[in-house]
Parts: C-alpha cells; sequence; structure tokens
C-alpha cells in the first residue's frame, strides 16, 4: 500500500492522529501533523512511497506542531519534536515541508550509525554509483535533481548511506531540495519534473523540492556500487569540466563530509578507503546544467 | 506478562533473554525510551553477552547496533582522554581519583560495558585544586561558565571547578574536589575516599574508589544530583556495581559501616530500595537490614518512592504519567536543596529560571 | 636518535595513487600523507630498530636534490609525526 493508495480522508486521519507510518527506503518514520502544509507535502512528494500499517516497527517518530505561546496567532511557527522533544528553534510556520525534509534529515544523520552517512548526493545508472560530496552552494543539488530528470536513479540528494560490513550504497529516496537559482533552473532543465511550492525567506532563501522519480522509489531496496566519485562546483560561465583527483584527497573529502566518520573507528577508515578503491575520482566544475549533464551520460557510457 | 510500556527499559534490563521473542511493536517502544534513557547500547551489550543480538528482529537491531557503535567510540574517546589528562597533571603530583564511567573503564568493571559517555569526572585532593587547575590551563583546557554567578556557583557552593573544555579536543572535564557540596547537609569527607582509593595498575597517581565507595558515590549522585534524566542509567550502573563487588567477600557485611562513616547513609537506602524494586539487584537481607539506618520517616518514604519511581523511569513521553513531570520537578528542588542552604537555594533557582535560553531547547 | 613509529596495532594505513591515508589509533586522527612522508612512515614500520635521520636519507634519496636537502625534508617530516603522534625519537 503506497501514499496515493489511501482516500484524502484516511491519510488526513493518520497524520492527524496515530501517524502515517513512511517508508523511505530501509526507515520507517511515524509522521504526526493537523498541518496542512505537511498533508499537502506528504500527498505529492510521497504518493509512491509505502505506508506501513501500525504493528510493524517505526524507527522514528517526528511529528510537526505549533508551540503554545501568543505567536501562535500573530506569526505561527512550526516545530519539530523527535520523540517529543525539539532538537532546533521553531520557526515560521510556512516553512513546515522543508522543516519536516530538514528534520528527517537530522533523524538518520543523527542516529543511524549502523551505516556510514557521508553528505553526499547519490545516483545510480547501471548498476554504478555516482557520489558527490560537497557543501552547500556548490550546486550538489542541482546537479543531482538535473541527473535525475535524465535517467539516472536516485538514491539520496544529500545522505549517502554506506554499509560497512559489504560497502554498498544504501538508497533513501526522497525529495531533492532546491535553493534560490536552481529552482527556476530546474523548471527549465525538466517540465516535466514535480516540484512542490517555493517556499521564502528560510535561512537558506526559498526552497522548493523535486518528487523523486517513480522509479527511484520503486527501486528504493536495490543496492548499488560506487563507481565514481566527483566534488562538484558550480561557477557562472565555466565550461563544464572533469579534472582527475588523486584518491588520497577524494579520501579525505569522504571522510570530512561524513557525518559519524569518527564514530566509526577503525571499521570506518577501512569503508571508504574500500569506496574509493572502487572510485575513479574527479574535480568538476561546471556554469550550465545541460552540459554537464551530457559529460556524466558520457562518463558513464565509456568508462 | 503485560508490563505497562512505562517499565519496559527496567523489565528489559532485568531480563535480556525475554527480548528476541518481542513483538516489533513492543521493540518499538523500548527503543524509543532505552535510546532517551542512554540505555540502548546497553541492552545491545547484555544480548551481546548471552549470544542473542542475531536473534534480534532486522529492524530493531539496526538501533542497537548504532548505539552500539556510538558506545565504542566513546569508550575509545574516554580512554584517549584520560591519557591526555593523566599527562597534564602528572607533574604536579597530585592524586587523581576517576570517577563514574571512566573510573568503571578503566578498573575494567562490566558497569562500563556499553555505557554511554559524556565527560570525565576527577576527584582531587582540595588543597591540589589550584595547581590542578593551573596545570589544565597549560595543556589546553578552559574554563566554561564564565558568568561570574555561574563561577561562584561551582566554585564557592558545589564541590568542582566548572567543567572544562579542551579549546582543540572540545572534550570536557569536571574536576571535583568533594562529592558533596560544602553547603551541603550532608559531609562525607574526601579525604577519607582518597585514602581508601586504590591506583590502577602501574600508576599509582591514578586511581579509582574503593568499591563500597564507587557504589556511595554512585548512590549521592544519583539521589542527591539536580538532573534526574539519566535516572535509571545511573541506577543500571548501581545495579551493575552491586552484582559485581557483591561477588567479592565482606563486601556486603562493611557496606553500611562505610555509609555511617561517610555520613551517607540516606543515600545508600535509597540505592538499596529502588535498585532491588526497579532492577530485582539481588542484595542480601542482612545488608538491607544494615542499610535501614538511613530510612527517612515512613511519610518520606513514601513520597520518595512516589516521586522516585516516577522519576527513574526514562525521561520520554512512553514512560510518563500525570504525575511525572511534577516528580521530576520536586526532585529537582529537593535536590538542590540537600545541595544547598534554602536561602541560597532560592536566589539559585531564580537567577536560573531568570536566564533560561528561549524556547526550542529541551 | 632514533625514530620509531607507533605500535603497528594503532596505525592503518591504505595507499593511494603513491598517497597514503593513515589512522592514528591513539588519536583517532586520520591523515594524508603525500609520497615523500608515505615513504618515511613505510621505512619506519619495517624497521624494527627505529632508523636514524641519515638511514631514512640513505634509503630514500634520489639525485633530484642534495644531501642536506633530503635530511632537512625529511627532519620536517618526522617532526610532524611527532607532533601528530605517528612516530617518536628515542635516544640511543
Amino acid at each position: 500500500m503506497i501514499v496515493a493508495d489511501l482516500p484524502e480522508s484516511e491519510l488526513a486521519r493518520r497524520l492527524g492522529g496515530a501517524g502515517l507510518r513512511l517508508r523511505t527506503g530501509p526507515l520507517v518514520t511515524e509522521i504526526r501533523s493537523r498541518l496542512l502544509e505537511i498533508a499537502d507535502g506528504v500527498r505529492l512528494h510521497y504518493r509512491d512511497h509505502p505506508a506501513e500499517e501500525p504493528g510493524g516497527f517505526a524507527d522514528f517518530h517526528v511529528r510537526l506542531v505549533l508551540p503554545r505561546g501568543p505567536r501562535r496567532w500573530l506569526r505561527p511557527q512550526v516545530l519539530f519534536q523527535f520523540d517529543g522533544a525539539p532538537p532546533f528553534y521553531p520557526l515560521p510556520a510556512a516553512q513546515a515541508f522543508p522543516v519536516l525534509e530538514w528534520g528527517l534529515n537530522w533523524c538518520v544523520s543523527s542516529h543511524c550509525h549502523q551505516y556510514l552517512v557521508v553528505h553526499a548526493a547519490v545516483v545510480e545508472r547501471s548498476g554504478r554509483a555516482l557520489i558527490l560530496p560537497a557543501p552547500p552552494g556548490s550546486g550538489k543539488s542541482t546537479l543531482c535533481a538535473g541527473l535525475v530528470s535524465r535517467g539516472w536513479r536516485l538514491l539520496s540528494d544529500e545522505l549517502t548511506l554506506i554499509d560497512p560490513g559489504s560497502g554498498h550504497l544504501v538508497p533513501l529516496p526522497r525529495p531533492i531540495s532546491l535553493k534560490n537559482a536552481s529552482i527556476e533552473v530546474i523548471r527549465r532543465f525538466a517540465p516535466g519534473a514535480v516540484l512542490g511550492p517555493t517556499v521564502q525567506d528560510t535561512l537558506k532563501g526559498s526552497v522548493a523540492h523535486m518528487k523523486a522519480p517513480v522509479e527511484s522509489v520503486r527501486r528504493a531496496s536495490e543496492f548499488a556500487r560506487p563507481r565514481w566519485m566527483v566534488l562538484p562546483r558550480y561557477e557562472a560561465g565555466t565550461p563544464a569540466r572533469l579534472q582527475p583527483l588523486s584518491k588520497g584527497r577524494a579520501f579525505m573529502h569522504l571522510a570530512e563530509s561524513s557525518f559519524n566518520y569518527s564514530l566509526h573507528g577503525r571499521r570506518g577508515f577501512e569503508t571508504l578507503a574500500q569506496a574509493i578503491e572502487a572510485c575513479d575520482c574527479y574535480e568538476f566544475a561546471y556554469g550550465n546544467l545541460e552540459e554537464a549533464v551530457e559529460l556524466y551520460d558520457r562518463l558513464a557510457t565509456s568508462t | 506478562m503485560t508490563v505497562p510500556d512505562t517499565d519496559i527499559v527496567s523489565l528489559a534490563l532485568r531480563d535480556p533473554r525475554a527480548l528476541p521473542g518481542w513483538p516489533l511493536a513492543r521493540w518499538e517502544a523500548l527503543v524509543r525510551q532505552a535510546r532517551r534513557a542512554n540505555l540502548l547500547s546497553r541492552l545491545a551489550v547484555l544480548l551481546d553477552a548471552d549470544g542473542l543480538l542475531q536473534s534480534v528482529p532486522e529492524a530493531p537491531r539496526a538501533h542497537l547496533d548504532a548505539a552500539r557503535t556510538v558506545s565504542q567510540a566513546q569508550e575509545e574517546a574516554v580512554r584517549r582522554e584520560v591519557a591526555y589528562v593523566y599527562q597534564a597533571l602528572a607533574p604536579t603530583g597530585a592524586e587523581i581519583v576517576l570517577l563514574k564511567g571512566a573510573a568503571y573503564l578503566f578498573a575494567g568493571l562490566p558497569a562500563a560495558r556499553g555505557r554511554v559517555f559524556s565527560d570525565v569526572d576527577i576527584l582531587v585532593p582540595g588543597v591540589a585544586l589550584g595547581q590542578v587547575e593551573a596545570a589544565l590551563m597549560l595543556h589546553g583546557w578552559a574554563t566554561t561558565h564564565h558568568d561570574p554567578y555561574d563561577q561562584r556557583y561551582y566554585r564557592r557552593w558545589m564541590h568542582e571547578l566548572p567543567p572544562m573544555q579542551h579549546i582543540t579536543r572540545g572534550t570536557v572535564l569536571d574536576v571535583h574536589h568533594a562529592i558533596l557540596p560544602t553547603t551541603a547537609r550532608l559531609k562525607p569527607d574526601s579525604a577519607k575516599l582518597l585514602a581508601a582509593s586504590r591506583p590502577l595498575a602501574g600508576e599509582p597517581r591514578l586511581r579509582v574508589l574503593a568499591p563500597a565507595d564507587m557504589v556511595l558515590h554512585s548512590a549521592t549522585h544519583l539521589f542527591f544530583n539536580e538532573e534526574l534524566g539519566s535516572g535509571l542509567r545511573d541506577l543500571a550502573d548501581l545495579d551493575s556495581l552491586l552484582r559485581h563487588f557483591g561477588r567479592q567477600p565482606g563486601f556486603w557485611e562493611q557496606l553500611a559501616g562505610r555509609a555511617r562513616e561517610m555520613d551517607l547513609t540516606r543515600p545508600l537506602y535509597y540505592a538499596l530500595r529502588y535498585a532491588t524494586r526497579i532492577l530485582r539487584t539481588p542484595v542480601p537481607a542482612t545488608a538491607l537490614r544494615a542499610a535501614e539506618i538511613g530510612r527517612p520517616s515512613p511519610l518520606l518514604r513514601r513520597l520518595m518512592d512516589v516521586l522516585y519511581l516516577r522519576a527513574l523511569r526514562p525521561d520520554h513521553p512512553g514512560a510518563a504519567d500525570r504525575l511525572t513531570p511534577l516528580a521530576r520537578h520536586s526532585l529537582y528542588v529537593r535536590a538542590h536543596w540537600l545541595r544547598m542552604p534554602p536561602v541560597l537555594l532560592v536566589y539559585h533557582l531564580g537567577v536560573k529560571a531568570f536566564r533560561r535560553e528561549s524556547p526550542g531547547t529541551a | 636518535m632514533r625514530w620509531h613509529t607507533i605500535p603497528p596495532d594503532d596505525l592503518i594505513w591504505r595507499e593511494l595513487d603513491g598517497e597514503l591515508v593513515v589512522r592514528n589509533a591513539r588519536t583517532g586522527n586520520t591523515h594524508l600523507l603525500e609520497p615523500l612522508a608515505a615513504e618515511v612512515l613505510r621505512a619506519l614500520t619495517e624497521a624494527q630498530a627505529g632508523l636514524t635521520v641519515a638511514d631514512l636519507v640513505a634509503r630514500l634519496r634520489d639525485d633530484a636534490a642534495t644531501e642536506d636537502e633530503w635530511s632537512g625534508a625529511i627532519e620536517a617530516v618526522l617532526t610532524e609525526f611527532e607532533r601528530l603522534g605517528l612516530a617518536e625519537p628515542q635516544e640511543p
């Protein structure tokens, strides 16, 4: 049973009551909220995701509420709660869906230490995965959205999960978050893509989410193996260019981009080394998304 | 057997062997509460010790594995940190007594296994405090709580330096010179604690408390401390210590006597009372009777039961009933009262409330 | 003065494209060593009795630089290793 199969009233009943148990890849999150933005956002972005029945096991329990106090009516805020405790300060209520997404990211990066969790996008083609670690503003999400609109499978746009024992990449397909100018870029690049409403004035500027393609969601239980690791950097006017990156440097970038590398100790070192050894590593600069995506298509077919 | 979900963590600790058979919904409640109580990794270790980890259903098992990974990393971090502390303080010649988690770890005690560690706590002689602080600062630790009120609170009224944080590693060190503040009603003598302390193999100046003192310190920390967020975790420590030391000849016999000598009979009474009731710690009847010297009046005892049996559950919605917030608050006020005279208490709580952070922090 | 690495149990490394990534279990830190440093570390791990700067120069040098330049470079590497806790000098 996927979210789209739930009648509107049932979805509202679950969200407003005991919770909607949403499966994303290996994880089930129980989401509770009476906010309209959440119901709308879930219906749009998670329509293809499984809605689990109660009685199973939910990994996380989150709630988005309007905190008490006089602000409740004047300038409503939204508060994200994890098991009844709020890890962040409240934000304006209009940002409820982005807050849910950030909150879900936080759940994974703070708790999923059964994996090595890297702050990177990861997409897959023909069984081989491309990992894109990068700090904010590097154009990683735009590039990820572009690739995913042209046939690459989305594993994740923010959280690369590496299983330490096997080295497998574990998919966690969820909406891709786009900021500021990227929103318009992707609208033009992929007119068929499903984008949610643009939310203004967040800490990051304006934010919108692109729905994960249904194929990516359906194949969420298919692992992938790493094949390329690329550090992207967006710079207006730059022609798309791949430059080989030493594996040593790539290793350090990957370690620095990991949320929990140091928690894994020796095993973390070995897991990253194994991943890097399997990859061709590059630095990548680009100014035009079309050009960038074509370059990756050539990379995928030629290597 | 139906045990209300409010007590499933203590139930799980008492009998980990029943856990693999639990339905997923029960596991879900257990993982949530145990995580909040900082006891998830301990459960993982207990299950692993019985060879049962693989029998746990896959979904909850992932959380046990994750918690275990964290506690192993913390264990390594504590080992490192103690080595750095020792390196910094050895030239002062002061005796350094490790307390709590760091002590359990270095003494090889079962209480260390699967433990969630945070700060390192040490006890040093009061006369060495100045030297110790200076040596730490030389090696990169800096004081925290720069507010003059807080500084006074820690130094003059409490029994410790304000927590010291290392500027590059970010780790926190709590330096105590007594186990209760000088303003507290109970007056355990630190010199006696130091005198009875035991050196770690090969390092005469790196020490841990004697077994009875370790138990008494743990009991005092639990029952006279402000923050009861980790009450059940601290009780689990106590349970582990009592089970381990309880096997040593003579331990039970001298426990109550030592408590009387250290003016800690009341915390010992509570420790044995609640450990036996909540975690079924095996305590000989003779030891329980001997600990009765610390018994409060029946009325107070009944009140404490109401408060502590609630407050010693995980600080999680699933483990709470209507009275739980009040219970926690009452114990917070009580713990402060036990440590500070009433006039100071009102001032302190007043200042603390005024300076509370904006909503959003728990 | 002979130099030793910390015990091999406390070090794990991988060679990647001529550089070395190494994890020091004592500090918990991970480092990237450029080729010369990688060679020095490797040489030290192979020598049970430790090595002097002169030993290392003899082992590693080529004609691209003078003996003094090699000495200087290797000493700089060793100083850095000491700071990072990867190697220790021992008086004879």
